[in-house]
């Protein structure tokens, strides 16, 4: 071993806390960037394999019936390569154990075989196949998971108004429910959705749908146009009720999944960067100084007849051991945290097998990022080494020259404590690197508000969905359209308080060029149970003629109060007409359109009908209700509202708990790696004045005083300035979830923001208390000997 | 350990500082040096003392000692009665907090402050100090206040620590080769700001210097060698620092 690299080896020692502050920190920004892209790499491999492997269709459609011989037209559509024709139903599930029910989607296995598209993975028990029934029933594992249910298992399902019990033959999971939920849900709610699958026999019974089909798969040959099969799909179903083809990019599980993948991508840039450029900045500060300290030697190595190069390079070893470090730490954490990630998704996203794959492309793309950052952040301090004249490298360092800060040459300067004005004139000899220590405290400060901004918008989310307009205890839904009379039938129910009515359709809304399809959701005037609310939160009374839609879906459809919407029905009689733009709601989750309902039953042309009712219940009869409501008919599914809303709140809050951990500790290290540092630093640089001050009679705690009393001014500028940027990092990355599926809302509160403060000021403090303990080694007599 | 101990001069007569064997040992087995090798010594009020001495013959271990800034050994310090060889780190803080005031070889100001600041920084936290005005009046500096140390001479720098050290009225003034770093002039000014403080303070002052030529402005001179005190003469009369030439 050469010299060089002993003398590296002890420096490296006497500075090895500095260096480990540094190393953490990049290891942190390593370790997010390696988590994130690895957790891309690792949904994106795993998804496109598994939508490889069990065919995952590339167009769907819903329709109201057809019969199977239309399945040979689809086929023959130019670009159609394999066509899947089957049931679909929703259903209600009285669980052994559960009051409330369950809903879920049932769909048919083919008569013959297994599913050509979007085939089952088997999980347990086994996959049913043949014509028979059997009484047998598939379901999906989420839902299985969460209720705990294993085949073999019974349960009892409503289909088509009739109940059943069915046996659990096995538990799968399909490509289609990669993300197992309702359309349009942001979070899964796997104790009250399920999807199911029992043979096409049974099923078509059940819905008197015999010989014909309500919904299909398509895949295309490589190279079709998707546009030109959906229009040719959409012309074909016309006279069958076909409810509008929509390609994978409206698939509600594929969306989901790619606007997750959307974030990671966010995510895996934008925080790695910040936590690098941190890092570099303190490398930078530390070789800095190292090599300040170090004048004397780098001219006496010189003298000696080192070159340059070798002087260089002795100084480019200690970032590359600082480097080393902080790559094998970040490696080591972004797996760690990686692999716990994983986990997380699998409560959201259901694969034959997530792994986490550690991304190799992603490590070395680490090392060299980091790499980088270090590089330039010994640059500047190794080039100063580099050019110094061994001569004047001699020489002690000159007395730096300081002049009164700025506050002072204002004027102010008479109402300050002499020690403040050192701390003040310390910080305005500097101002590069005070700025950076500003800036990356706020950015330790900023990076705390992005994980509660989340919950506090998903909790105003579902507090404005559960409380402000919908104020129902259950939805009920009919199988099919039924006269409004059937809400007499709901209202005898037992416990039952208030009944309204809701009537749905599903349409085409169109302005100009630009068209949406969805369904107009029907309601009395003034409904109190569902309430159509504007931006101020104030009910919109829906007009006797006009439609009320979402602010978002005007956005889309480019359309403002007042101008013309073209409604064009999907369903029954496929009528068309067009109403005014009445108002604009505010609502979170999809988009949707409101009319009164006497104004749409009276556009469709088929009588007064209902499709669905909102129901208040009693507490006291909660059971009876049920009771009732499992047994009852027409009603196609029952959604508890309580129930739904829990399930939420749970699911949410182990994701947003482990964002805020990750989060936290990142923050935490950040605000006391920066902190800890700048306090080193400025001790080494000032050694000898605080010395000076200690012989002279100052206290610890007043030295002390001096040296932090800097670094708190810093803090305290870098809080309301942490508090701005984490306000626009969370308002940047909810833009990047507002979508037409799903928006939230950017909820910014007291709270949110003193957790942050409270983080960065207790790492701070922490962080100055260490470095404040090495004032107790000064060395009072030896500074006092020599020049510095 | 009352506050008046440090600061009153009701008795001029008892002595200031009293060692008895005082001695100070660095380091343990074959590596220790005897620093100081058991000394007794007595300084009283007003004296102006000079200690003279071979380098490593444990001059500046003497005077950090009376000043509070490391412990004996063994022996036994007093001062004005008060056990400062057996203080505790927070008793001799407060001491040369309230009854020292230190000059040392190197100026020791602090770069970020004025000259004004740099005394102002002793009388913030003195009980009955000068105004920083009056210092620097006192060491010749009134027209240069408002001068960061970086735009002052050497000379003037270590008039501004003398105004500094001397500002809270210092019972002992502490000076370590005060001129060590100065040419012959501006050394003689240092010189007479010294003597003028003991002089119309009653300053106990030490200083410590390899200049015997300085040995003619003190009442007392202490010869040390191999931390013993081998000489010790009394002058009938100060020579004042400005008639002094080395
Ligand atoms: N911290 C220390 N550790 C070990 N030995 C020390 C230490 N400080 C001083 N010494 C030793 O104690 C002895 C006396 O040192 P001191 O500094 O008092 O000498 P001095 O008379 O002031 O010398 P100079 O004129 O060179 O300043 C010397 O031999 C020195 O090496
Ligand atoms: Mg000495």
């Amino acid at each position: 071993m050469s010299l060089l690299d002993l003398k590296l080896i002890r420096d490296l020692r006497a500075l090895k806390s500095q260096a480990a502050a540094v190393a953490i920190v990049m290891a942190c920004g390593l370790a997010m960037m390696i988590m994130t892209r690895s957790l891309i790499v690792s949904l994106e491999t795993t998804r496109d394999a598994y939508y490889r492997d069990n065919h995952f269709a590339q167009i769907f459609s819903r329709l109201k019936r057809a019969p199977n011989s239309v399945s040979a037209q689809l086929a023959a559509i130019p670009g159609v390569a394999t066509v899947q024709t089957g049931i679909a139903l929703s259903v209600t599930l009285d669980l052994p154990g559960v009051i409330e029910p369950a809903t879920g989607l049932i769909q048919s296995l083919p008569e013959q075989g297994e599913l050509t598209l979007n085939r089952l993975h088997l999980r347990a028990g086994r996959i049913l196949v043949g014509r028979e029934s059997t009484g047998e029933i598939l379901v999906g594992e989420a839902f299985a998971q969460a209720n705990q249910l294993k085949p073999g298992d019974e349960i009892a399902a409503v289909l088509y108004g009739r109940r059943q019990n069915f046996r659990i033959a096995g538990i799968v999971l399909s490509p289609e429910f990669i993300f197992e939920a309702p359309p349009g849900a942001a979070l899964p709610n796997n104790k009250t959705y399920g999807v199911f699958w029992m043979p096409y026999k049974e099923l078509a019974r059940a819905s008197n749908l015999d010989g014909a089909f309500n919904q299909l798969s398509l895949q295309l040959v490589p190279g079709a146009s998707e546009p030109a099969v959906i229009a040719a799909v959409d012309h074909i179903l016309r006279p069958y009720g076909g409810r509008g083809a929509y390609g994978r990019t409206s698939h509600p599980s594929h969306t989901r999944l790619r606007d997750e993948i959307n974030i990671l991508n966010g995510l895996s840039i934008g925080f790695p960067l910040v936590f690098l450029s941190v890092a570099a900045f303190m490398t930078n500060a530390v070789m800095g100084r190292q090599i300040t300290l170090q004048r004397e030697q780098i001219a006496i190595l010189k003298a000696f007849g080192f070159s340059n190069g070798e002087i260089g390079r002795h100084y480019l070893k200690f970032s590359i051991v600082i480097v080393a470090g902080g790559t094998a730490l970040g490696v080591l954490g972004g797996v760690f945290l990686g692999e716990r990630l994983v986990d997380m998704y699998h409560v959201f996203f259901r694969f034959p097998a997530l792994n986490f794959q550690l991304a190799s492309t992603v490590v070395v793309l680490a090392v060299l990022v980091s790499s980088i950052a270090a590089i330039i952040g010994v640059a500047g301090s190794v080039r100063a080494a580099v050019r110094l004249p061994p001569a004047e490298a001699m020489r002690p360092e000159p007395p730096s020259s300081y002049r009164p800060a700025l506050v002072e040459r204002l004027g102010f300067g008479r109402l300050f404590t002499v020690t403040f004005r050192m701390a003040l004139r310390n910080i305005e000899r500097r101002p590069v690197r005070a700025s950076l220590t500003v800036g990356a405290l706020a950015l330790a400060t900023g990076i705390l508000i992005v994980p509660n901004a989340f919950r506090d918008g998903i909790g105003y989310v579902l507090d404005y969905q559960w409380d402000l307009i919908q104020r129902q205890t259950v939805m009920v839904s009919l199988i099919e359209p039924s006269p409004a009379r059937t809400l007499a039938d709901f209202k005898a129910l037992p416990g039952v308080i208030l009944a309204e009515p809701v009537r749905g359709a599903a349409v085409e809304l169109r302005a100009g060029n630009q068209f949406r399809r969805l369904s107009i959701t029907g309601l009395p005037a003034q409904a109190e149970l569902f309430r159509v609310i504007d931006s101020s939160g104030r009910q919109i009374s829906l007009p006797p003629e006009g439609i009320v839609i979402s602010r978002k879906l005007a956005d889309v459809l480019g359309v403002k109060i007042g101008e013309i919407l073209f409604v064009r029905g999907l369903e029954g009689k496929r009528v068309e007409f067009s109403v005014p733009v009445a108002g604009l709601s505010e609502d979170f989750a999809g988009t949707a359109a409101y009319m009164e309902i006497g104004a749409l039953n009276r556009h469709l042309g088929e009588g007064d009908r209902i499709n669905a009712a909102y129901l208040t219940v009693g507490a006291g009869q909660w059971n009876e209700f049920l009771h009732a409501m499992k047994a009852s008919p027409r009603a196609g599914s029952v959604v508890v509202k309580n129930k739904i809303r829990q399930g939420f709140r749970e699911t949410t809050a182990q994701s947003i708990g482990l964002l805020q951990q990750i989060y936290l500790t990142f923050a935490a290290v950040v605000a006391f790696g920066i902190v800890y540092n700048s306090a080193r630093i400025s001790l080494s640089e000032r050694q000898r004045e605080l010395a000076t001050l200690r012989v002279i009679g100052f206290t610890r705690g007043e030295v002390a005083t001096v040296l932090v009393g800097e670094l708190m001014m810093l803090t305290l500028i870098a809080l309301p300035c942490g508090l701005l940027i984490g306000s626009g990092f969370a308002r940047v990355i909810l833009m990047t979830v507002n979508t037409e599926f799903v928006r939230l809302p950017l909820i910014l509160t007291a709270q949110n923001y003193a957790f942050a403060v409270l983080v960065v000021a207790v790492a701070s403090a922490i962080s100055a208390l260490l470095a404040c303990r090495r004032l107790d080694q000064l060395d009072l007599v030896g500074v006092l000997k020599a020049r510095d | 350990m009352a506050h008046a101990a440090f600061t009153s001069a009701e008795s001029d007569l008892a002595p200031v500082f009293q060692a008895r064997a005082l001695a100070k040992t660095y380091g343990e087995g074959d590596a220790m040096v005897r620093a100081l090798a058991g000394l007794d010594l007595e300084c009283r009020a007003g004296e102006l003392v000079v200690v003279l001495g071979a380098s490593g013959s444990g001059k500046s271990t003497l005077l950090n000692l009376l000043g509070g800034l490391d412990t004996p050994t063994s022996g036994s310090l007093f001062y004005r009665g008060w056990d400062l060889g057996g203080a505790d780190e927070a008793g001799l803080t407060r001491y040369r907090r309230e009854a020292v005031g230190f000059v040392f070889q190197f100026y020791n100001l602090i770069p970020s402050l004025t000259a004004r600041e740099n005394v102002a920084l002793i009388t913030e936290i003195a009980a009955d100090p000068m105004t920083p005005e009056e210092a620097l009046h006192m060491v010749g500096l009134g027209a240069r206040m408002d001068h960061f140390p970086a735009q002052l001479s050497g000379g003037e720098q270590q008039r501004v620590a003398i105004a500094r050290a001397i500002a809270k009225r210092p019972a002992v003034l502490m000076c370590d080769e005060p001129t060590g770093a100065l040419d012959v002039n501006t050394g003689k000014a240092v010189l007479e700001a010294i003597e003028r403080i003991n002089r119309e303070l009653g300053t106990l002052t030490l200083i410590i210097t390899h200049n015997s030529v300085m040995a003619e402005m003190a009442d007392r001179v202490l010869t040390l060698s191999d931390g013993h005190i081998t000489g010790e003469k009394h002058n009938l009369t100060r020579a004042a620092a400005s008639t002094l030439a080395w």
